[in-house]
């Protein structure tokens, strides 16, 4: 086997080949920068050149080195012997890389510069700052532009994974070899993110569907017991359990297959709501309706249960509730009022929080979660103040549809 | 006696059932899953002691609880009632739309299933042949969805009911053109825990009206009750 058959591998090899042909961001922005270089140099040159030629009278002030008549490209300026600045040094610096020519001899004997020269030296400037700005912006495209896809890309992740949609994903073909990794890698990520909190909605639901045949065994079982106070409390235990269980199933309900939306009279939904309770023998109480047509976009399930949360709330706090609606140009505003013991004013925001109760209040600890929660895929925006005149305030503002 | 068959997966909930049933004069045939319901129910259709209800849970082990019951519908005019642990608003609408004739979530009190399967079968006595009432109705540009209890006006936008408005209107679809006295409103909206007077019925009046936004709909006959102006028809979607 020859040497040459036994390097073939090596060459054929994705991996090296890959590396050596890939479009790398180093390939393509080392590429740039020469080009750029170049360029300046080239058009910095005929800029100039053509100035001083514009300035008229033939070659300017001093005459040009011999075999420097401008057809040539100046090995290291662009700038046309002669046209340098007194004292203007020639230094042949690491940076001005020309394509290596023999530095220009020194003309000692220049008559001091006057507006043109250094009219000259602004314009190679000028010239060699658009050059090199123009490619650093484009270089920099390279690299801004897949980081805004990017950051694009996340925040629909993130609405994504809230709405249940599926996740977006970005081009995995574009780009430099690094962009088009950072895809990669995003995707896979998207997508196990939202595969993760499929299968973790799955899995909720599947256990507090199997949590309730285990109920409905218990419930039976209590019927075979004698009846009296500790199998009543038993049977309100369960029915508590069963509520709770029943809660967190439409929550997560509502996040994996949210319903349309649809048309809402909102005053005809808390009038239902009201009338229910009062039906009940509850204390509830519309206080003041001034809020015109009252139409919002939103799945009346949805909306139901944030009402009946906050009410629920104020019942069981305060043992009665207020309720009130008013409207403002671009949204309602619906408060549910009870005179009840309020909340100490640094857990105003952590009630919010799944599964937070304060102290002694009893109910799932789900609900203030459940409203907020709604009520932001809702567009609206739930708080909680302290009434000055005492109890607690439930405020939910709603955009008009 | 009444000779229920309940399909559910779980041994202990189907003995818990059975035993329960029992004590209320029913006898229970109790099995597991589709396959054995498909056989039991064919064996007992021309039987001596015939099924009056099915008690159906629909998640099974073996296949689609929907399928099977709709499977069941047209082998054997049996009432059924689903019994599961999904219980929320959307599946009891899914489940009452395909024919159902009630839906129980789990864990449900004992009695209350007692009370359903005597309720299913007196009605199921009364309607030999079952004709369904329709679900979705239309009068005057209005849509009354009686599954999922919701009203949309003209301009398609859901005006909620209470629950005493709900049946009210239900009381009125199902006779329209018709007065109806208070006594009578009174009967056909009476419900468990809720209290219903002459006055409660005309406050219900005036606040169907008052979201009907058309007062023509529901008119006063003086000295005699409502009448329920549903010339359009109960025309079912």
């Amino acid at each position: 086997m020859s040497l040459l058959q036994r390097l073939r591998p090596l060459f054929s090899n994705r991996l090296f080949s890959n590396r050596l042909f890939s479009d790398t961001l180093f390939k393509r922005l080392m590429l740039l920068m020469w080009v750029a270089l170049v360029a300046s140099h080239f058009l910095s040159f005929a800029a100039v050149r053509g100035a001083a030629d514009g300035l008229g009278n033939g070659p300017p002030m001093g005459s040009p080195a011999p075999g420097n008549d401008g057809m040539g490209v100046p090995p290291l300026s662009s700038l046309p012997p002669g046209l340098l600045p007194e004292g203007g040094p020639q230094r042949p610096g690491p940076g001005s890389a020309g394509p290596g020519g023999p530095p220009p001899p020194m003309q000692p004997g220049r008559p001091p510069g006057g507006a043109p020269p250094m009219r000259s030296l602004w314009l190679d400037y000028l010239v060699r700052f658009l050059v090199i700005g123009g490619a650093a912006w484009w270089g920099a495209q390279w690299l801004s532009q897949p980081m805004r896809r990017l950051a694009d890309a996340s925040r629909a992740l993130g609405q994504a994974i809230a709405q249940r949609r599926p996740a977006p994903t970005l081009d995995e073909h574009a780009g430099t070899r690094e962009v088009r990794q950072a895809a990669q890698v995003f995707n896979t990520m998207a997508q196990r993110l939202h595969e993760q909190f499929g299968a973790q909605g799955l899995l909720m639901a599947a256990i507090s569907h199997d949590l309730r045949t285990p109920l409905a065994r218990l419930r039976l079982r209590l019927e075979t017991m004698e009846p009296g106070a500790q199998t009543e409390r038993c049977i309100a235990d369960l029915q508590e359990m069963d509520a709770l269980i029943g809660s967190v199933l439409s929550m997560l309900r509502d996040q994996h297959a949210p319903q349309a939306r649809q048309r809402v009279d909102l005053r005809a939904l808390l009038q239902a709501q009201v009338d229910d309770r009062v039906e009940q023998g509850l204390a509830v109480r519309i206080a003041d309706d001034s809020g015109g047509e009252a139409v919002v976009l939103a799945q009346s399930e949805a909306l139901g249960r944030i009402l009946g949360n906050l009410i629920g709330n104020a019942l069981r706090h305060a043992g009665s509730a207020e309720l009130s609606l008013r409207g403002h140009p671009r949204e309602l505003e619906l408060c549910i009022d009870d005179h009840g013991p309020g909340i100490p004013e640094d857990q105003l925001e952590t009630v919010f929080r799944p599964f937070y109760r304060v102290a002694s209040s009893g109910g799932s600890g789900l609900g203030l979660y459940i409203a907020r929660d709604l009520a932001e895929r809702l567009g609206g925006h739930l708080t909680l103040s302290n009434r000055p005149e005492g109890g607690l305030r439930a405020r939910l503002l709603l955009p008009r549809a | 006696m009444i000779h229920v068959l309940l399909v559910d997966d779980d041994l202990d909930l189907r003995q818990l059932v059975s035993d329960y049933l029992q004590r209320y004069g029913m006898r229970v045939t109790a099995v597991a899953d589709a396959a054995s319901l498909r056989r039991v129910l064919r064996a007992g259709l021309g039987g001596p002691d015939p099924f009056k209800v099915l008690l159906l849970d629909l998640m099974l082990p073996d296949g689609n609880g929907l399928d099977l019951f709709r499977w069941v519908r047209e082998i054997a005019p049996l009432p059924v009632i689903m019994l599961t642990a999904q219980g929320d608003p959307a599946s009891r609408v899914v489940g009452l739309e395909l024919g159902a004739d009630d839906y129980l979530p789990k864990p449900f009190e004992p009695r209350e299933l007692v009370a359903r399967i005597h309720a299913v079968l007196r009605r199921a006595g009364a309607a030999p042949v079952a004709a369904p009432t329709a679900t979705v109705l239309q009068f005057a540009g209005w849509t009354f969805d009686r599954l999922r209890r919701q009203l949309t006006s003209p301009q398609q936008v859901v005006v909620a009911l209470s629950s005493a408005e709900f049946r009210l209107l239900s009381a009125f679809v199902d006779h329209p053109n018709r007065v109806l006295s208070r006594d009578q409103l009174l009967d056909l909206t009476r419900a468990p825990g809720a209290e219903v007077t002459d006055r409660s019925i005309d406050l219900t009046v005036s606040r169907l009206r008052q979201k009907l936004d058309e007062p023509n709909l529901i008119r006063t006959v003086r000295g005699e009750g409502y009448l329920f102006n549903g010339n359009d028809g109960g025309a079912r979607a």
